[in-house]
């Protein structure tokens, strides 16, 4: 099971490089990120190397962090092979609560990271339907 | 079951008896001071109980304007001790002890733990503030008299705290609510266990104006109980009035005050039952007899009888002190109200604070609350939705609109006494 960690900050100078400071700080490496925010504060969504001591480290530090589960699948880096993705989730009716992708360092492919609630077997199912769906150690050391 | 049975199941008739006759004594020891010479010159005595209402109000003002002893009764040679505010603002009100008033008060406080449930073999913690402060030592000696263990540890340190909680299995502790739950953040922090590593089950709480849902919350948090101690260091200090163990209203010492309700605009006596001012007259104090002082706290007295068979009347929890009212574009708010609220929804967290500003020469109420572990969901929309709720509710708790504004964790300041959660940032010379 892969997870990335979710940390609320203030909206406010300084508050996003605090976080990239402890994670530099203890050498962890930040692979991809997204940021949602509501004006005055927001959450961010971090996928690294070592989630389990990022977590630790966060939190040390008095961040409010939470674990949260991710499915990672590899599309090509072609037109439409991500409406693909997106058509065979809506066909099993799978919601997407965050989403967010990155290159791969081959170029043909990408990683998509994403956040599903409502569907405890969606991993299963993306491989089942011919996903090629990521392990845990492969999202982190990709 | 009772620390002093004759007392506390004092027949009612028996008790106005003891409590006129007390307040005439109080009269006389009070005379003897510079300001109750002048200001009860042309009385003596009361012949009922129903005179009482006819004596002149003692205010704060006046503790203030006659410092430093114009209310001392006695010599000099008599007094112990005295207890003060810290006077930050103007002349600090002291209050003055004999012997008999400090043992006096150490015997009050023990009753007070005793009814709630607290005995010799319990490991008691206090974690209130000794020193001018009347919190930490008045119960020092209640639990002291009462022949508990007693840790006089003081406020702050959590981390302290809960070390000695762990190896010396504190059975019961004395806390602010608001530091009670500040506390639990380090219990946390520390992995500790309250049922596996902790031994505690009784808490009481008070100094603070605290609602219902807090008291819950502490004893969710805890596994305990918590009882609701009110006292004022006018009067003495904690232990003038105490929850029993049904936890329903504080009964209020009749051998040691005699309590009345006023309406605070009208000053006219209110009957049991209706909200109001209340005003306590000391009916055994010999270094500083209080007549009619007005405590500025909100409450009603509840004069149907208690299931525990104590016949001292109670006293509802203290809904705010008159002084804590913000007016906000002319709509009166008590800071419990909000508090009520946030901690009624199980996600709002526990650390807040209220601050009122102007904006366009309108006030405008924001609420920051700390989003921590504990409430963080983890995604933008349950934070949205956490917002929108807290908005809906206090809106129809206070009928204002408050900004709800979400703060780090640790940014909001924290203090080792009471906590201090309004901040009026409000332009006060206009």
């Amino acid at each position: 099971m892969a997870y990335h960690l979710s940390v609320f900050l203030e909206n406010n100078p300084g508050k996003l490089e605090r976080i990239t400071k402890i994670l530099s700080d203890n050498s962890i490496n930040l692979r991809a990120m997204s940021l949602a925010s509501s004006g005055e504060f927001g959450v961010m969504k971090l996928l690294v190397d070592n989630p389990e001591k990022a977590f630790e480290v966060l939190k040390q530090n008095k961040l409010t962090v939470i674990k949260r589960q991710i499915t990672a699948v590899v599309v090509d880096n072609v037109p439409g092979s991500f409406n693909r993705l997106l058509n065979k989730l809506s066909q099993n009716n799978i919601n997407i609560e965050d989403c967010y992708g990155f290159l791969l360092s081959d170029g043909k492919t990408a990683a998509i990271i994403m956040e599903i609630d409502n569907t405890p077997n969606a991993s299963q199912l993306l491989s089942d339907i011919g996903f090629d769906v990521l392990t845990a150690e492969k999202i982190y050391k990709y | 079951m009772f620390w002093q049975k004759d007392i506390e199941l004092m027949d009612k008739e028996q008790l106005r008896n003891t409590q006129l006759d007390c307040i005439n004594k109080e009269i006389k020891i009070a005379k003897r001071s510079e300001f109750y010479k002048k200001k009860l010159s042309n009385i003596d005595k009361i012949s009922s109980l129903d005179d009482v209402k006819n004596l002149p109000f003692t205010t704060k003002e006046d503790l203030r304007n006659s410092f430093p002893y114009g209310f001392l009764a006695t010599d000099l040679q008599n007094v112990i001790r005295l207890h003060s505010s810290s006077g930050t603002t103007g002349n600090p009100t002291v209050v003055f002890h004999t012997a008999f008033d400090i043992s006096n008060w150490a015997n009050l406080s023990a009753r007070c733990m005793y009814t709630a449930g607290a005995r010799n073999n319990d490991i008691f913690q206090n974690t209130m503030g000794y020193g001018l402060f009347t919190g930490g030592i008045g119960f020092h000696y209640g639990a002291e008299r009462l022949g508990m263990l007693t840790i006089p540890v003081g406020p702050g340190n959590s981390k302290r705290q809960i070390w000695f909680m762990q190896n010396f299995k504190t059975s019961v502790i004395h806390i602010l609510p608001s530091y009670a739950l500040r506390l639990f953040q380090t219990v946390e922090e520390m992995h500790v266990d309250v049922k596996r590593d902790l031994n505690l089950r009784i808490a009481f709480i008070g100094a603070e104006p605290h609602s219902e849902e807090m008291r819950k919350k502490i004893e969710e948090l805890y596994n305990i109980k918590a009882f609701n101690s009110y006292g004022l260091s006018e009067i003495s200090g904690p232990g003038v009035a105490f929850e029993c163990e049904c936890q329903s209203g504080l009964h209020i010492w009749e051998d040691y005050v005699y309590p009345e309700i006023i309406d605070k605009d009208t000053l006219e006596v209110l009957p049991d039952g209706c909200e109001g001012e209340l005003v306590l007259t000391t009916l055994q104090r010999e270094a500083m007899p209080l007549i009619r002082y007005r405590t500025r706290d909100l409450t009603k007295i509840i004069s149907e009888p208690c299931a525990c068979g104590r016949t001292h009347r109670r006293i509802a929890r203290i809904t705010a002190r008159t002084d804590d009212m913000m007016i906000i574009n002319g709509v009166n708010i008590f800071p419990i109200q909000i508090e009520k609220t946030i901690m009624s929804i199980p996600e709002a967290g526990r650390n807040y604070i209220i601050e009122i500003f102007e904006n366009n020469f309108m006030d405008k109420l924001c609420i920051k609350l700390e989003i921590d572990n504990e409430n963080f969901g983890g995604t933008l929309r349950d934070l949205e939705k956490l917002q929108n709720r807290l908005e809906c509710e206090l809106k129809q708790e206070i009928g204002v609109t408050p900004v709800i504004k979400f703060v780090d964790a640790g940014s909001l300041p924290v203090s080792d006494g009471k906590a201090k959660r309004v901040f009026d940032l409000r332009n006060k010379n206009k």
